[in-house]
């Protein structure tokens, strides 16, 4: 909100300089979060909290001021002492849970002129556009000086001459000023005449009934409306407006009096007429609820020291009226501050007017905390990490998803990743569904970084995913999921093979950080993937998550200038993958006695998987055999069409004993035979 | 004994064009060999006359030894030098790169997470967690914050259903770990918050950090003890601190946490709209309500609450100048931290 200085010094004597009313505003709750000079005078931006919707006002922020210095607050003279004709218009309220008081008065035989100049000026500093026509120009003014909404009718145009606050009671359409038609819900409350509406209570008054250039007898109302009520309209048209702005955060029920003389001079003022005697139907007087607390409880939740006098001194200044009793007060707040209910709020009011920062600083005495560190934020810290050293970098991305991408995947309509759930006001549609897979927004990562010149690309993410399980929330899943991209990258030191096994390396080398025993690869039928270049990740017979080269439905789709980019993708449960781990690691000593190696190279069929052949052999003589490890892949020259070449290293070691050369040949030659059986191949000659 | 004389006199000018190991070896061959031109003259020696035997002898003896000794010395010499050609052979170009995977990134947003998560665990907090997509009664309700309240206003929010909402912010934790434990109570809540914005300084989704303290008489001096001691630890020591007053529904009373702008040295600049301070925290002594509704006695405990947003603390600490620039995920960026 942007208010005049020079204003709201009509209000309180403020002498200190600009800045420092400022930082007083601020430090006391008030934040000036802007200042301007225009034409001498002095434009405060000022951050109202919701909670204080009595200082929307010149008045409201000059009380704050005043307080803040220590100074009194100045009314305007509104006191009406002549003798004055009886209203014609009959008031009456017929949903008093909707409406606490309305008053009003008529002013007859109004001229409707051009607005004043210093009344304009004064509008315009707070950004309210004239309209040129003086009766409507000073509701407006009196709103910002007084923080009162006021709505002005043509009498004349009130059938009846009747005021009636009441319900729509069914959907109808109300014709506001502004020329449009507003569909109202039944609950909200409106202001009839005699037959027919006239305005959406405290939101805009209704077309028929409005002032014009040709009224003469005006019937200006200032009212209370429960915020609740005019919040629910406003939403309900979408149509805010100050007034509503106003009402829907709480207006003063008794001050509102003040508004509507201020507004009535102003206009017998500058539109001459008759002001007439206020009609008020105010059903029930409002009565503040007193607020009781200890001195020592307000000292206890500040962690100050400050003495009885001293805190009636300081809500003093705000005008609270107090009642002292022994270890206690008794607050009654003035009806304008509503939000002082309970003693917390008016503990708020005594350290905010002591200041935050006379209250000493202290670091708290507390109990050793219970240590038990968050395992589960650690591993995730660790799969990071594990990553990383892999060359691959973090990236975030928001949680939602576009379903269209699922069917770019070719995902299933029975795939747990189409359970997604949907938001129902997203900023944009493609935004519309909480994500169930990291694989979308990575590719997208990816084509925005290649598409920058980016030629290696190594991305991961940890993120929740949100699957749909018919509960009342969704079940958030950690995933990890990664991508890689390597095209024409200049390099000193070549990395050879398929990319697949860049990727593959780097998950092992994760899988070894956690751990994880029984780890394999089986061929993947995730539709997106290359079905050549697919594995799903199984550790312990459970499927924890895949990895494999995007297929071409997908990444022709794509833009990436290659004609086949190779790109290589993972998705892993990170909440199974932790399941797994063994809780604690337990030292093994490590073997006495001396290893033999033998190497072993043999031409077989393309399409025997190594790790079953290792295997196969692992399983020849578990007792002696140690280790088997595949040290070379070979296709080509002397190998035949169809047939590959793979060299393994087996070293036989015994626990008990150091095993003789005889023992090892013979072992070996054993193995040797039964590889050659399984695998129907030969051995390579060196 | 000339005969003498002219074999050393041979075997010092032969010796001298020798200049590696064979060649060294082909010499030892022929004076020191089995038929070598020393071995047949010490063979020969009993041949020579007793009267001249003394001399003559004492003479091959010396020659003996200076081509035994020359022969030794000249080899270790070889040996040495030959090393020292190998190895200069061997040399590499010792400034090319090095060969490794160059380690990825971490995401900036995570880096200062982590920072912060550290500083508060060190003070003894713990670390909770809550779901993403809430329950309105979390993430509003039960922190004071009816349906139809105004302050509902102060977040956008995005809906799943009337009574499910992506959370707004970390505070629905609070109440989530104060229904399952009893005081005393530290913990600290990291994660994802949503709302539904986005300009140039907001984006629909962001990372915060909430913390709160319960026990039996946690005052608003304890409230800035903690926080001062955060911030000093985070930007760093001497840094000014102040603690304005504002509003959450959810504590009571409450407040905003300014440091002095770090770009200006709170002279004003354009970071700080010209105030000298920054806005980093809001906080907040929790209210009563809150209490009651997570089933805490509001009469016997008190605590404060606070959070901050993960965003702003990374671009004040990296001077990032564009929110946005945290969820384009691009390489160029990524790679600074």
């Amino acid at each position: 909100m942007k208010i005049s200085l020079d204003w709201i010094k009509e209000f309180a004597d403020l002498t200190a300089p600009d800045q420092e009313v400022a930082d007083r505003l601020t430090m006391a709750g008030l934040e000036i979060e802007g200042m301007e000079q225009t034409h001498g005078d002095t434009l405060l931006e000022v951050n109202v909290t919701p909670n204080r919707p009595d200082c929307l006002s010149i008045l409201g922020v000059a009380r704050e001021a005043a307080a803040a210095f220590g100074l009194p607050v100045r009314l305007p003279d509104t006191a009406i002492r002549e003798k004055l004709p009886p209203s014609d218009v009959a008031v009456e309220i017929l949903d008093p849970g909707l409406c606490g008081r309305y008053t009003g008065r008529l002013i007859s035989g109004v001229r409707i002129t051009a607005t004043p100049d210093w009344i304009k000026r004064r509008l315009e500093s707070c950004g309210i556009r004239s309209l040129d026509n003086n009766v409507v120009d000073i509701t407006n003014y009196v709103l910002l000086e007084m923080g009162h909404p006021l709505h002005a009718f043509d009498a004349d145009r009130l059938a009846g001459k009747r005021i009636r606050v009441g319900r729509a009671g069914k959907e109808m359409t109300v014709r506001t000023l502004d020329a449009a038609e507003r569909k109202v819900p039944a609950e909200s409350l409106l202001i009839w005449d005699g037959g027919s509406p006239v305005a959406i209570a405290g939101i805009m008054g209704g077309e028929g009934s409005s002032v014009t250039s040709g009224t003469v007898n005006v019937f200006l109302e200032s009212a209370y409306f429960e915020p609740f009520s005019i919040r629910r309209t406003s939403k309900a048209l979408g149509l805010r407006s100050e007034s509503s702005y106003r009402f829907e955060r709480g207006t003063d029920i008794e001050f509102l009096v003040t508004a509507l003389d201020r507004a009535s001079l102003l206009i017998r003022q500058t539109g001459g007429g008759t002001i007439h005697e206020m009609v008020d139907a105010y059903p029930e007087k409002y009565e503040p609820p007193p607020v009781e607390v200890t001195f020592e409880r307000i000292n206890t939740l500040l962690g100050a020291t400050l003495g009885s006098g001293e805190i009636v001194k300081i809500l003093g200044r705000i005008g609270l009226r107090i009642e002292e009793k022994g270890d206690r007060i008794i607050v009654t707040p003035p009806a304008f501050r509503r939000d002082i209910r309970i003693a917390e709020d008016v503990i708020e009011e005594v350290a905010r007017l002591y200041g935050y920062g006379n209250i000493p600083v202290r670091i708290p005495r507390a109990p050793l905390s219970d240590g038990v560190p968050n395992r589960r934020l650690e591993a995730v810290g660790r799969a990071g990490e594990a990553m990383r050293k892999s060359g691959f970098t973090e990236v975030i991305n928001y949680s939602f998803m576009n379903t269209a991408d699922l069917d770019m995947l070719g995902i299933s309509a029975n795939d747990e990743r189409r359970k997604h759930i949907e938001v129902k006001n997203p900023l944009r549609q493609e935004d519309g569904h909480m994500r169930t897979t990291l694989l979308p927004a990575l590719v997208n990562n990816l084509t925005y970084n290649a598409s920058r010149g980016m030629r290696d690309v190594r991305l991961y993410e940890i993120a929740k995913v949100y699957i749909d399980e018919s509960g009342r929330l969704p079940r958030e899943a950690l995933r990890l999921g990664g991508i890689l991209f390597r095209e024409n990258v200049p390099a000193l030191w070549k990395e050879e093979g398929d990319p697949f096994f860049i990727v593959k390396g780097g998950l092992e080398a994760l899988c070894e950080e956690f751990r994880l025993k029984d780890v394999s690869y089986v061929p993947s039928s995730e539709p997106f993937l290359h079905p050549g270049k697919a594995a799903d990740i199984h550790v312990q017979d459970r499927r924890i998550g895949y990895l494999g080269e995007m297929g071409p439905a997908v990444t022709e789709t794509l833009a990436i200038k290659t004609g086949k980019p190779q790109i290589i993708v993972f998705e892993l449960d990170l909440d199974a993958l932790f399941s797994l781990m063994p809780e604690r690691c337990t030292y093994e000593p490590f073997p006495r006695y001396p290893a033999v190696d033998r190497d072993i190279a043999v031409i077989m069929d393309e399409s025997i998987p190594a790790a079953e052949l290792i295997r196969h052999m692992k399983e020849h003589d578990p007792s002696i055999i140690e280790t088997v490890e595949l040290f070379d892949v070979y296709k080509g020259k002397h190998v035949p069409e169809g047939k590959k070449s793979l060299a393994f290293r087996i070293v036989y070691r015994s626990r008990e004993r150091t095993l003789t050369d005889t023992e090892v040949e013979g072992i070996h030659a054993g193995l040797v035979a039964s590889v050659l059986k399984k695998t129907g191949g030969a051995l390579r000659a060196s | 004994m000339d005969d003498l004389l002219s074999l050393k006199q041979a075997f010092i000018e032969e010796s001298a064009s020798v200049s590696d190991l064979s060649g060294l070896q082909g010499l030892r061959v022929k004076y020191t060999g089995k038929k070598g031109l020393l071995t047949a003259r010490l063979k020969a020696l009993s041949a020579v006359s007793p009267e001249q035997r003394p001399a003559y002898g004492k003479v091959l003896n010396e020659i003996k030894e200076y081509i035994e000794g020359f022969l030794k010395d000249r080899e270790a010499q070889l040996k040495e030098g030959e090393k020292d050609r190998r190895l200069l052979a061997e040399r590499i170009d010792i400034t090319i790169p090095g060969r490794h995977t160059p380690f990825g990134r971490r995401h900036p947003i995570n880096i200062i997470l982590a920072e912060i998560t550290d500083i508060f665990v060190s003070m003894g907090f713990g670390i909770a967690d809550g779901p993403e997509v809430e329950l309105d009664h979390y993430n509003f309700e039960s922190l004071n914050i009816p349906k139809d309240h105004p302050a509902r206003d102060m977040q956008d929010t995005y809906y799943v259903s009337d009574e499910v909402v992506l959370r707004t912010h970390t505070s629905p934790v609070q109440v989530r770990v104060m229904e399952q434990r009893k005081p005393p109570l530290r913990i600290i809540a990291p994660g994802k918050v949503y709302r539904c914005d986005a300009d140039v300084s907001h984006t629909p989704m962001f990372h915060q950090v909430e913390g709160l303290m319960v026990d039996t008489a946690v005052t608003f001096s304890d409230l800035k003890g903690i926080l001062e001691l955060f911030v000093h630890s985070f930007f760093g020591k001497g840094t000014p601190v102040r603690f304005r007053p504002s509003y959450f529904p959810f504590t009571e009373p409450s407040a905003e946490v300014d440091i002095g702008c770090i770009f200006c040295g709170g002279k004003g600049c354009r970071v700080c709209k010209t105030t000298g301070w920054l806005e980093v925290l809001g906080c907040g002594m929790v209210n009563p309500r809150v209490f009651e509704m997570a089933g805490y006695d509001p009469g016997a405990y008190t605590g404060f609450a606070f959070g901050m947003g993960v965003e702003r603390m990374t671009m004040l600490r990296y001077s990032i100048n564009d929110i946005r620039l945290f969820y384009e995920d691009d390489l160029r960026f990524l790679g600074q931290f």
